[in-house]
């Protein structure tokens, strides 16, 4: 039986579209959710999705406008079909992306759409790909927040991924978030492997089981350790038994989920008010709630400065080696901005303490959050008692939570806790960004590129390295003038790392 | 000195408990009271009864045996003192091994009784006075057990005798009287037995080794007959009287009739009971309860920072289970999160014929009212087992009637106690009988009364019966 669609409601006062384009064929294979054609209305452009995986029957040809709720298209669904194209990309081994995609020199650019009246910006909220990585059309990527909601953003076309716009950075509606330099073929990634294989796996393993769901005791250790229900992963072992391999490729949110329960919900298409109607995972719903919560609850505000970087890489660049042959790490930027931090933290205690109902919980140690991009997503791991650390011992640290980040072995005890955080989002092009808080903590420092920028100097211009700073803060703690003198304060330290030798 | 984590014993769970504690990267002490680590395990339990119950075994078949395997030998003797000097021997290389394995984690061992301070510090007070005090962030209590005495009747180690003193006997038993007709029993028994002695057992409870599954008890019961050994079963010991060199002890069944026995050494093997003597528990306000140590899922006592394992901690006193307990606190320590299925932890009895089983008992699985279907085979169908003239025994496999889950696995007979590990193996997995029967098991092995057995549990259609 054949499955309709037809002209969605775009908006309160558009009454027709205009089918712009449509990108794939009368008689072509389409998978679910699948992107199948480009409709126009006289507010926005906006895609339309396939609901279902089928042979597709073009209804109306391109050029044409219909008024809203005709019927555009059909999708026959063919289950032998889905299945097996799905079975097919399931069973092709994963081959390196690079061998079956080829560039086609295309740029798509993701920009912001609309997302509701009201809203004239969103914030990135978590970048889940990295900058070079291989992305698929429809694969999450992102997660983008407004203050009515946060939604995911999946890529708008295959390829690899170039962010713009990073992690915490505020957006207007039709900015540019990033680019996708496009490919052709590529085989799956095992994001979407494993979501048509959520799709298509009943048929390929046989009925489940008794068994079906069971963890391998290493199965059962590691799902516990990520905080993962076993109910929530697909076994991929006889008759549907969770193995070790399940487990380790589990994540807590799963993109693919919502591709398989939400029938065709598009991301944002300009002009609608809701922006899902899907069940959030629970995860992402904590996840929601404290951010909002954190918005709502503390006074938020964010004071900027600029760091002369020079000192800093010079000094880098004439001790690196030693440092590394003596304490077999690297000697980075964090160990300065943590130093740096933990002295600035002793002179305003304010910026390093928490607010717990009607009291203020001072710290006399510097427990620094640092925040860790993984696969994952964002993860915060704490260093404890940082003040205390030397150099080297912050960038071991530093290496090891990240280590341990990425392989998704942190602990929760390891995560909590902090007095305060530091977050970079230099790393993904970031210039300059209001950081949110990590609650219950007051106070969170950015980091962003460096960039060499021209600057004047007792009446010259030099160009020198400079990263812009923010300080994101609780102004029912902390005061303006603290915040202000704290991240001078931090500045100094870096721009004259011979202060933090004197305590000066 | 300071430490992450200090483990009091250094039986199975407290060096286990230590030496994965030191692989997570803790700085870890482990006290022991005794002068050579390994607790009863090692030093009075498991290794010493194996090594007996091997040279014993070895003496068995020569004596019985080795004339119609075509070896002719004028008639062995036993020379008890070399076989107790042998045992030694194999107990100091295991304690040896363990206080390698210490230094090669780098765990500090001292020597003396564990007693709290508070719930960081422990003095530990050695024979010779000199006492020292650690502290730490957690603390893992392994203590262990002792034999329980008859309540009647305490142990005067001479002639009334715990399973320590009959590992070190220096004369094989004239009669050796046995009180409880359980694991321990059942092995020192047949040891003496087997070496010449005339071996009585009286056991309160209508079955041998009553906590397993009733045909094993049956089977191991006809099987220690045969080899002659008696038994009265169903019967309560009233007295237990030692006089110069002879012990007389009586015992009631339960419709009055009375019996007396006459024996020159009678072992009291009726259970053990949790240690905890001397660690000063009342300081940090642990309250024991039937002598073990209460702890909730994650064996953590009621303070925060203490835990407790093996034996004297609920759950059977079984030293594989001590050490799956070990590794389960250490790595929690650490953060992560394992799990222990105590259903799969299997139990063993290592008499020869060897008993092993895990899972469910059928009397359990009756119980529950839980639909099941069995199958089985016997060893003496068994090619192998005929190879050996090891006949004795069989496989009983409980599966699911439904689905065909494997229930329960019970093995007596040859190499049960290895073969068991198969057993765990699929239940881990939640296999089903047909599974394992469809799994190619090497010919000719005693494994293939498993396989032989599965067939049975899951179509009725074993292929050798």
């Amino acid at each position: 039986m054949a499955i309709q669609i037809n002209v969605p409601t775009v908006g309160e006062s558009i009454t027709e579209v205009t089918i712009a384009s449509w990108l794939k064929k009368d008689g072509e294979v389409v998978v679910l959710d699948e992107v199948i054609a480009e409709l126009e209305s006289d507010k926005a452009t906006f895609e339309l999705t396939a609901s279902a995986a089928g042979i597709l029957k073009i209804k109306t040809p391109e050029g044409s406008t219909v008024p809203i709720g005709e019927l555009l298209c059909e999708i026959e669904p063919s289950d032998s079909a889905a299945g097996k194209s799905d079975g097919n990309l399931k069973a092709s081994p994963p081959d390196t992306p690079a061998e079956t995609a080829k560039p086609t020199g295309g740029v798509k650019e993701m920009k912001v759409p609309a997302v509701g009246e009201s809203i004239t910006e969103v914030t990135i909220s978590t970048w889940s790909k990295k900058d070079g990585d291989l992305v698929q059309l429809d694969e999450i990527i992102a997660e983008v927040e407004s203050d009515k909601a946060t939604f995911e953003l999946p890529a708008e076309a295959t390829g690899i991924l170039r962010i713009v716009a990073g992690e915490g950075e505020t957006l207007p509606i039709g900015g540019l978030i990033c680019k996708i330099e496009i490919m052709s073929g590529g085989a799956p990634s095992s994001t979407l492997s494993s979501s048509t294989a959520t799709i298509a796996a009943p048929s390929a393993s046989g009925d489940g089981s008794y068994a079906a769901g069971h963890p391998s005791p290493a199965a059962a250790k590691i799902l516990d350790e990520k905080g993962i229900a076993t109910n929530q992963v697909k076994g991929t072992g006889v008759g549907g038994r969770i193995t070790k391999e399940d487990a380790q490729k589990a994540q807590p949110s799963a993109p693919a989920k919502p591709a398989q329960k939400s029938a065709a919900a598009p991301v944002a298409p300009p002009g609608e008010r809701n922006i899902r109607n899907e069940k959030m995972t629970s995860l992402r719903r904590t996840i929601a709630k404290r951010l909002v919560a954190v918005k709502n609850e503390t006074a938020m505000l964010t004071t900027f400065n600029e760091v002369d970087m020079k000192p800093i890489m010079d000094m880098r660049s004439k001790y690196k080696e030693q440092f590394k042959e003596k304490y077999g790490v690297g000697l980075g930027f964090m160990s300065f901005f943590t130093k740096a931090v933990c002295a600035a933290l002793q002179e305003f205690p304010a910026v390093n303490a928490s607010v717990n109902g009607d009291e203020i919980i001072y710290h006399d140690y510097c427990d620094v959050s640092i925040a860790v991009s993984t696969p994952r997503g964002l993860v915060v791991p704490v260093i404890r008692n940082a003040e205390s650390l030397t150099f080297d011992q912050i960038e071991a640290e530093v290496v090891r939570l990240a280590t341990r980040g990425r392989e998704g072995k942190l602990s929760i005890e390891e995560m909590t806790g902090g007095t305060f955080s530091i977050t970079n989002g230099g790393v993904f092009g970031s210039m300059l960004s209001t950081p949110i808080l990590n609650p219950p903590q007051s106070a969170i420092l950015g980091m962003h590129n460096i960039v060499e920028r021209p600057i004047a100097r007792k009446g010259e211009v030099l160009v020198r390295p400079i990263m812009y700073l923010a300080l994101s803060y609780d102004h029912r703690i902390v005061d303006g003038r603290e915040s202000v003198s704290f991240l001078v304060r931090v500045k100094e330290m870096l721009e004259d790392p011979g202060r933090l030798i004197l305590g000066i | 000195m300071q430490y992450n984590v200090i483990v009091i014993g250094s039986g199975p769970g407290g060096y286990v408990a230590a030496i994965r504690c030191a692989q997570l990267g803790f700085k870890t002490a482990i006290i022991e009271k005794y002068d050579t680590l390994g607790g009863t395990c090692l030093n009075v339990g498991c290794i010493p009864s194996k090594a007996l119950l091997d040279s014993s075994e070895h003496f068995n078949n020569a004596s019985l045996h080795f004339k119609e395997h075509g070896i002719d030998i004028t008639a062995p003797k036993v020379n008890l003192k070399q076989m107790i000097k042998r045992k030694s021997e194999v107990v100091k290389s295991n304690v040896d091994g363990i206080a390698y394995l210490m230094k090669k984690n780098k765990i500090d061992v001292v020597t003396g009784v564990g007693s709290f301070v508070d719930k960081n510090t422990v003095k530990v007070t050695p024979s010779d006075g000199k006492e020292t005090t650690l502290t730490a962030e957690k603390i893992i209590i392994a203590t262990g057990s002792k034999p329980t005495p008859l309540p009647f009747a305490p142990f005067d180690k001479k002639r009334i005798i715990s399973s320590t003193e009959c590992l070190e006997l220096k004369e094989v038993p004239r009669h050796l009287m046995v009180i409880g007709g359980g694991v321990i029993g059942m092995e020192l028994g047949s040891v003496y037995s087997r070496l010449g002695s005339k071996v009585t057992v009286v056991e309160f409870l209508d079955s041998l080794i009553p906590t397993m599954d009733g045909t094993m008890g049956k089977e191991l019961l006809k099987v220690m007959k045969k080899s002659g050994m008696e038994f009265y079963l169903g019967h309560k010991v009233t007295s237990v009287e030692s006089k110069g060199k002879e012990v007389t002890v009586k015992a009631e069944s339960k419709d009055g009739k009375t019996v007396e026995l006459k024996g020159d050494y009678c072992l009291v093997s009726i259970g053990r009971r949790p240690y905890t003597d001397g660690l000063a528990l009342e300081k940090i306000g642990i309250e024991t309860a039937k002598g073990q140590i209460p702890v909730d899922e994650n064996l953590k006592t009621n303070v925060d920072n203490i835990f407790a394992i093996g034996d004297v901690v609920r759950g059977a006193m079984l030293a594989h289970k001590a050490e799956e307990e070990g590794v389960f606190v250490a790595e929690r320590l650490s953060g992560q999160k394992p799990h222990v299925n105590y259903l799969l932890i299997p139990g063993v009895v290592y008499t020869w014929p060897e008993v092993a089983s895990v899972g469910y008992t059928e009397e359990q699985l009756k119980e529950s009212g839980r639909a099941y279907k069995s199958g089985s085979f016997p060893y003496k169908a068994l090619g192998r087992a005929r190879a050996s003239m090891d006949t004795d025994g069989l496989v009983k496999i409980l599966a699911d009637k439904q689905t065909d889950e494997i229930l329960g696995v019970h093995i007596i007979g040859a190499r049960a106690a290895d073969m068991i590990a198969a057993g765990v193996t699929a239940m881990e997995f939640r296999a089903s009988a047909e599974d394992v029967a469809r799994m190619s098991h090497a010919h000719p092995t005693y494994m293939e009364a498993v396989k032989e057995a599965c067939l049975a549990a899951t179509a009725n259609r074993p292929l050798h019966m």
